[in-house]
């Protein structure tokens, strides 16, 4: 670099462009960040289009429309994404991705600190990520939808919710202990206020499994700029698909060229600048690095009204076979486990959910559900849905249950796999049935008072009747406390009673999916019974 | 000097002196206030003016912590959580009277972001210019109660720092303590598993009660729950009652309260305990009482 420095004379128009960008890629990341704080119960009933970002995004159009062969209205945005990548390449890649952003600044960050050293790459490796999109795709066909585990946005939204800001807020809220120890009381009230306020859900089953592979993706960048972007997303993958006829074209002015090769080695996404010939479009996300740090002004980028074919991706058409029979075999594989047999007792889903099989087919594991739940009920699924559910929404009364009142859940879900409803259509949905574990029940057990699950039960009349019983004690004696009894009819598996039970370490009363709304075969009461019609 | 002769001297003073000693004029405050009508605002307002006016209970200068029950996810029409006009106006009221600050706190059963909201309180106290804010666990102290049950609990200390503190329940049904009112208000101003407290929930809530001493309680019962307590659900659990009771003596307040749904204090295993503690008086014929509708 030293012996072009005589030289140097970049372009300022480049370099104002590239930082357009980063203010663009800062506005959109603060953009999502925002509205990820924004999901959260607004002090009223019905939520705004909070989980906006997500209906820009044509993979999971695409993917959901395969995989549950249904049109999402909401998707029509991702045509936006579509037409602008179309005919401007992957410049959403570049400028709007929340997730790429967070790349590139690590990227710039590990650079900066001499962690990664850039060089030119070799290879093929970023053919990878089209595989990854191909295995998505097909496998989405034959139904099973994975594009959740992969996709940029769900990817981040998810390790948002379930481990950064969960981190974060207990690393921040350690300060109100700080401050009231130094006597600084009202800064410790107000920031305590704050976290009230800002409503962070800061317990997850999988936060520390979920936040590590975050990590991880994260730490990937040691290795080559914008790992993930380059080598793994299947939403870039796709988009350098719709790009291949795009407009906006890098030249290099063969006269300023001094064939120094920077151009390619600081590429953050391995297009290949230099030379130009080699340029790959599809890989260009026009983060106008190339361009702005070019040491003779050489590299331009202009709309060429003619569109011209690029350097086709280099797809192996063997290693494509295989993808796609991998991803046709992929559906019976990740059915093998029994829950397709018999429902899971503890597979209760969040109120809204469509039936199992098409929940599964819409769900992108994107956790909006589980940031803006109210009591921090919703929790990503590890074996409960079997493999294909992992990072799905399933209510764990345990940590939290259902609000009676509210629909959140069922306003933000992005792609429809839980079904909008109003508040009042949601306090009839039914998400299991409640069920008393008498052995450990304070009254029946112990013959002492406690109503606590009656008490909380959010139905009226009260699923949970309280009648007097007789209770025999271990030295004999005789007692005859209000016991709980359930009427399953009326119980809407909410959990609150499981949720609420002073026998923390394991509830007496407890939730179990049967009999939920959702589901024509995990019955328990029959209908001709529940309705008291006759057979005939 | 014994009462009795101070009183004989005040009240010969007065004639001497041809003036009304207020001394003398606090003591001929009826016990309770029981006002009708159709304002709950204006019933409140009443109540507290019969007692003497808000300048007997609240000082300038004062930080008075108000416990209205803000318990439950549930509208003001439900009757889960105290009338939140009944609230925004004891606000104006203590302003009016000189307090520095009023502070609205309760630590509910559903998420306080909801019951805040949805209740109506928050809004109305905040409008009435109170101070409301969430329970934070960070002023939870372990206090010994000395109770003849409970001895010692987590308890939030805003309402220990404040210099009063007023009980704003609503009446409502409940299944353990039979009736909800101003004594199982205090499990709000609880932190822990509160949850164990039920197991011996009459001797807990005299236990609190004793231990809190509010300086007044206003009892809403604009609207009962009748049914379904303590959280209700349907309009049909409600029953317009259109009253407020205020007093100094909560075991009389609750007391009271019970009449309206019919049940006597010798029925509630809490109100005996409080009297036999000697908290109160359960006898309403020994109380003066004030009856009006505005």
């Amino acid at each position: 670099m030293r012996s072009f420095e005589l030289k140097k004379e970049r372009s300022k128009k480049y370099r104002i462009i590239r930082a357009l960008r980063i203010l663009s890629q800062f506005f959109f990341f603060s953009l999502f960040f925002f509205l990820l704080l924004r999901t959260r119960f607004p002090g009223e009933d019905y939520i705004g289009d909070v989980e906006v970002f997500f209906h820009f995004d044509p993979l999971l159009a695409l993917t959901t429309l395969l995989a549950s062969r249904v049109l999402f209205l909401s998707f029509v945005f991702s045509a936006i994404t579509i037409l602008l990548t179309f005919f401007l390449g992957r410049v959403v890649c570049g400028w709007v991705c929340p997730l790429g952003s967070l790349q590139q600044f690590f990227s710039f960050f590990f650079k900066k600190t001499k962690l990664l050293n850039p060089k030119r790459s070799k290879g093929n490796h970023t053919a990878l990520k089209y595989y990854v999109l191909a295995f998505i795709l097909i496998s989405a066909i034959f139904t099973l939808d994975l594009v959740g585990i992969f996709d940029p946005l769900s990817l981040l939204y998810r390790s948002f919710t379930t481990s950064i800001l969960p981190v974060s807020s207990s690393i921040l809220s350690n300060f109100i202990g700080i401050f009231y120890r130094i006597r600084l009381l009202s800064l410790g009230d107000n920031l305590a206020q704050f976290f009230e306020a800002v409503d962070i859900n800061d317990t997850f089953f999988q936060g520390f499994f979920i936040g590590m592979i975050f990590i991880g993706i994260i730490l990937l960048n040691l290795f080559r700029e914008r790992f993930w972007c380059r080598y793994l997303c299947p939403l870039g993958a796709f988009l350098g698909l719709v790009s291949r006829w795009n407009l906006l074209k890098l030249k290099i002015d063969p006269e300023k060229c001094t064939k120094c090769n920077l151009c390619t080695i600081h590429c953050q996404t391995q297009a290949y600048p230099f030379p130009n010939e080699e340029w790959k479009s599809s890989e260009c996300i026009y983060c106008f690095t190339c361009s702005s740090i070019c040491p003779t002004n050489a590299i331009g980028f202009s709309l060429k009204a003619t569109p011209e074919e690029i350097n086709k991706v280099n797809l192996s058409r063997r290693k494509l076979i295989f993808t796609i029979i991998l991803g046709a075999v992929a559906a019976p594989f990740f059915r093998i486990s029994p829950s397709k047999k018999r429902a899971s007792e503890k597979l209760i889903r969040p109120p809204g959910a469509l039936s199992e099989e098409k929940f599964l087919q819409k769900c992108v594991k994107c956790s909006e559900c589980m940031k803006v739940c109210p009591t921090n009920a919703l929790q990503p699924a590890l074996t409960e849905a079997g493999p294909e559910g992992i990072w799905t929404p399933i209510v764990v009364p345990k940590v939290g249950y259902c609000e009676y009142y509210c629909s959140l859940c069922s306003q933000v879900c992005p792609t429809g796999a839980i079904r909008e409803l109003t508040v009042e259509e949601k306090t009839k949905v039914k998400i299991g049935t409640a069920w008393i574990d008498k052995n450990r029940c304070i009254p029946w057990n112990l013959g002492d008072p406690c109503i606590v699950c009656e008490e909380h039960c959010p139905v009226s009349p009260k699923a949970i009747k309280l009648v007097k019983t007789e209770v025999k004690l271990p030295d004999g004696a005789l007692k005859t406390p209000l016991t709980p009894f359930i009427d399953i009819e009326s119980c809407i598996g909410c959990g609150i009673c499981e949720n609420k039970c002073p026998v923390v370490d394991n509830p007496a009363i407890y939730v179990t999916s049967v009999g939920e709304s959702r589901s024509e075969k995990n019955q328990l009461l029959l209908e001709i019974i529940q309705t008291g019609k006759e057979l005939a | 000097m014994k009462r009795r002769d101070f009183l004989k001297n005040a009240a010969l003073g007065s004639i001497i002196l041809g003036i009304n000693p207020s001394m003398m004029a606090q003591q001929n405050f009826p016990d309770l206030a029981v006002i009708h009508g159709d304002s709950p605002s204006k019933i409140t307002r009443e109540a507290v003016a019969s007692l003497g006016g808000i300048k007997r209970f609240v000082s300038k200068g004062d930080v008075v912590m108000l416990k209205a029950n803000i318990g439950w996810d549930r509208t003001p029409e439900q009757a889960a959580c105290t009338n939140p006009e009944v609230v925004g106006t004891l606000v104006e009221l203590c302003l009016e009277g000189g307090a520095k600050e009023v502070k609205v706190m309760d630590n509910p059963c559903n998420p306080a972001r909801r019951t805040y909201a949805r209740s109506g309180i928050a809004s109305s106290a905040k409008k009435a210019g109170a101070t409301v804010f969430y329970p934070n666990k960070y002023r939870l102290r372990k206090m010994m109660l000395n109770g003849e049950w409970i001895k010692e609990w987590e308890v939030y200390s805003d309402f220990i720092e404040a210099d009063k503190i007023i009980n704003i329940p609503i009446a409502k049904i409940h299944s353990l303590s039979k009736l909800t009112m101003g004594m199982k208000n205090w499990l709000g101003a609880l932190g822990g598993n509160r949850n164990q407290l039920h197991q011996n929930i009459n001797a807990a809530m005299v236990d609190l009660s004793a231990f809190f001493k509010p300086c007044l309680t206003v009892l809403d019962a604009y609207r009962l729950l009748i049914r379904n307590g303590p959280q209700g659900g349907r309009l049909s659990d409600v029953r317009i009652y259109k009253t407020v009771v205020a007093g100094t003596d909560y075991v009389a307040v609750d007391t009271m309260g019970a009449t309206f749904f019919s049940i006597k204090s010798e029925e509630l295993p809490f109100l005996q305990l409080a009297s036999q503690n000697g908290d109160g008086e359960v006898h309403l014929e020994k109380l003066r009482i004030e009856k009006r509708k505005v």
